[in-house]
């Protein structure tokens, strides 16, 4: 009897409790919910009454696929294929690669099926290693001339359409400087490694304990970190390429190499005052925003990719937040100690082997459409959000992150280098790095450790 | 005594089945094989034979060897904790304690959540729980994320695995337990044996079908952990918590190197069979009938 009032009570005990950590919306500490319904979508108005671009009529009514592997975009570039599908007739399916796929693996997969995408979102890398096998010579495009400085070449042709430009180096919250430091705060005052310090120093005086957030990611550590080695060599992709074979060769010794150091120099800086420095590797990226939006901390290493999570830790889009650069010495005329790397990261290749030359042609019309058509530019900085690689382009993005990217591009503080490295070193590094970061490695085991990965490739 | 229509029999029962089976399991593996002795790097159109040429690529990679060592040290752990942990707790929920087949679900219910679900309650678990239990009562063993620790990261892994696998192995000793003989226990009983007596001489060797089921199930699970892996460590710190299976996908899909990474996992393969089936072997001789 009494087993039986047990077995009839649990259910419905249970249900009361579930129903009631629902309703009240249960969470375990996290800031705000991505998917909450209830947020505003702020939707950035477009003007469609200006129209010049010419579309070949030809071409309505063919179907193309471009497959998306920049997830925060995907929704507006469903919209900009939306507004292209009614100006031209060429419907865009635009495909997701779904949270922690591989770009690269997914179009590999699509093409061992027979099924590729029309045209594919990829990083630099990506396009390199597939460029000459798989994708459409470009080269004769009229949008290349709008994209001087930003174009990969691949033996002397493009494959591929530069989206957009990304930057990095040490984003500051400008409110919480000044806050702390009670005076006003100008980032171009600071131009030396000795005035970063100086400058963190002062914070802590003033009470904020450790200024620094750094992220423990491998790709954090190993590609954005890690990559200024070969990227400040002379500020050029070309020069990080230098660079990179010299390593490779062996003519160049780590151990001496200055960048090097300096580049570690910067990186004990940060690991001083790093906000985690009691446990680095158990820092949380999302708990970054939130103490930078917070002021917690007064600096995060990261890129304008992390705009979405600051503000969605409580940032507004007319705080002031912007780059300093990632300071290598103590000498002004250094162009590190002036400039951000910025330079264009996802790139779109369209496919030359099995797309009917039609579909071809409409993708080829479909990204002059982004470059030409005044819609088409308004909808890759308004809609995507993107600092756009074009200089026919007259809009400006309107998150502070990219906004300062975008002036510093204007105004040539900004070094357009971005090395290319292969597939995995953002991994195998990424956990030297790691491993430097708390101390289980010293300079000389690191600097082993990259010598060794590139010894290893061919 | 055969019927004529066997041919139909068989076309129709199992042929569906057997193509299936062909077309996901043995066409790829032998396939797969096939790749161990090519160049192919996933992309270019010809595939150039090689050789055993891969096969050199495994040996001179160290890592997969220390990842597969890692990985023997994790299937020895997981194992032996779940199956003892599973087997009594079983006996225990066997026994007609009140509420047994509410624990019984309960204990099941990790079972039924995925591997990558997992692992990412339980992240959240080690490195934002544990640490906020650390901060407000001082306790230096949740002072620091255990996931930032080689050691404690390794720990943290096999906790979870033996929470995910044990509901499972219970319910199966839980089954065995229920079809042990009363006729034979009572026996046992007037005979004299009783405790450790009876649980050596009678339980044991009855339990034995249950037990080489179980410890195949733990043993491959084990071995080819990859979710578990990926949603809660992925390898951190530094690398030293990457199994064999994950340095397979790593090696593949990552750096690139198809051939190689096919080949360590045809490597894992064969060790994962030799080593299942010499268990079945073993246990199976032990296996008595009432």
């Amino acid at each position: 009897m009494r087993k039986k009032l047990v077995t009839k009570a649990v259910p419905p005990v249970l249900a009361a409790v579930l129903l009631t950590t629902m309703l009240t919306g249960c969470r375990f500490g996290f800031a705000s919910d991505p998917d909450d319904p209830n947020e505003e979508e702020k939707e950035v108005p477009i003007d469609t009454s200006v129209d010049t671009f010419e579309y070949d009529s030809s071409l309505s009514g063919t179907n193309i696929t471009l497959l998306n592997s920049k997830a925060e975009i995907q929704v507006a570039l469903e919209k900009m294929g939306a507004e292209y599908e009614k100006k031209s007739g060429v419907h865009v399916e635009v495909m997701p690669v779904t949270d922690g796929d591989s770009p690269y693996t997914k179009v590999v997969s699509l093409y061992n099926s027979g099924t590729p995408p029309t045209a594919s979102i990829l990083d630099t890398t990506d396009v390199i290693a597939l460029a000459e096998e798989k994708a459409a010579d470009l080269t004769e495009e009229p949008w290349v001339e709008e994209a001087e400085g930003y174009i990969t070449e691949v033996n002397g042709k493009v494959y591929s359409f530069p989206l957009c430009i990304e930057g990095r180096g040490i984003i500051y919250n400008k409110a919480v400087i000044e806050e702390m430091l009670g005076e006003s705060f100008d980032a171009d005052s600071v131009t030396t490694q000795a005035d970063f310090l100086k400058l963190l120093d002062r914070l802590v005086d003033a009470g904020m304990e450790k200024p620094v957030s750094m992220a423990k990611e491998d790709w954090s550590l190993g590609a954005h970190q890690l990559q200024y080695i070969y990227e400040t060599y002379e500020g050029t992709s070309e020069g990080a390429q230098e660079v990179i074979e010299k390593i490779k060769a062996g003519k160049l010794d780590l151990a001496s190499y200055d960048r090097l150091s300096e580049f570690l120099d910067t990186f004990d800086i940060l690991k001083k005052y790093n906000v985690a420095k009691g446990d680095p590797l158990g820092a949380d990226y999302d708990e970054m925003a939130i103490d930078l939006a917070d002021g917690k901390t007064a600096f995060w290493f990261n890129g304008n990719w992390a705009w979405p999570n600051i503000s969605e830790a409580g940032a507004e889009e007319e705080d002031e937040y912007g780059f300093l650069p990632y300071f290598l010495n103590d000498d002004e005329d250094d162009f590190v100690n002036q400039q951000i790397q910025a330079s264009p990261s996802k790139q779109v290749m369209l496919d030359g082997q099995i797309a009917t030359e039609k579909e071809q042609k409409a993708a080829k019309e479909f990204l002059n459409w982004i470059v030409f058509s005044e819609i088409g530019q308004q909808m890759l900085v308004k809609t995507c959000n993107i600092i756009p690689p074009f200089q026919n382009n007259p809009y400006e993005p309107s998150d502070p992150l990219s906004a300062d990217i975008y002036q510093k591009v204007h105004e040539g503080k900004a070094f357009n280098a971005s090395a290319i490295v292969p597939n995995d070193h953002w991994a195998v590094l990424g956990a030297a790095m790691q491993k430097y970061l708390v101390d289980r490695s010293d300079r000389e085991e690191l600097t082993e450790s990259i010598q060794e990965y590139w010894d290893e490739q061919e | 005594m055969r019927s004529k229509n066997n041919g139909k029999d068989f076309c129709m029962f199992a042929l569906p089945g057997m193509f299936c089976f062909f077309a996901v399991v043995i066409i790829p593996f032998v396939y797969g094989v096939y790749l161990t002795l090519t160049d192919w790097n996933g992309v270019s159109k010809v595939k150039n034979f090689i050789g055993l040429k891969n096969f050199g690529g495994v040996m001179q990679d160290g890592q997969f060897w220390t990842s597969l060592l890692l990985t023997f040290k994790y299937v020895i752990f997981v194992v032996l904790i779940v199956n003892v942990l599973a087997f009594g707790i079983a006996y225990l929920l066997t026994r007609g304690i009140k509420g047994q087949n509410f624990f019984r679900a309960g204990f099941f219910t990790p079972n039924l959540i995925g591997g990558i679900v997992l692992g990412y309650i339980w992240q959240f678990v080690f490195s934002r729980v544990f640490v906020n239990i650390g901060e407000s009562t001082g306790w230096k063993l949740f002072e620091v994320s255990w996931l930032s620790d080689p050691t404690n990261a390794f720990i943290a892994l096999v906790v979870v695995s033996v929470w995910q696998l044990s509901g499972y192995m219970i319910l199966i000793y839980v089954a065995g337990f229920m079809g042990l003989s009363e006729d034979v226990m009572e026996a046992a009983s007037i005979d004299g044996a009783s405790g450790f007596v009876k649980l050596k001489n009678i339980i044991m060797p009855l339990m034995m079908s249950s037990i080489t089921i179980c410890l195949f199930l733990t043993l491959s699970r084990a071995f080819m952990v990859y979710d578990v892996n990926l949603s809660l460590t992925a390898g951190a710190p530094y690398g030293t918590t990457e199994m064999a299976a994950m340095h397979v996908y790593e090696k593949a899909f990552t750096s690139r190197q198809f051939g190689v990474g096919q080949a360590e996992a045809l490597i894992l393969f064969i060790i994962v069979a030799v080593i299942s089936g010499l268990q079945v072997y073993l246990t199976k001789k032990q296996e008595v009938e009432a």
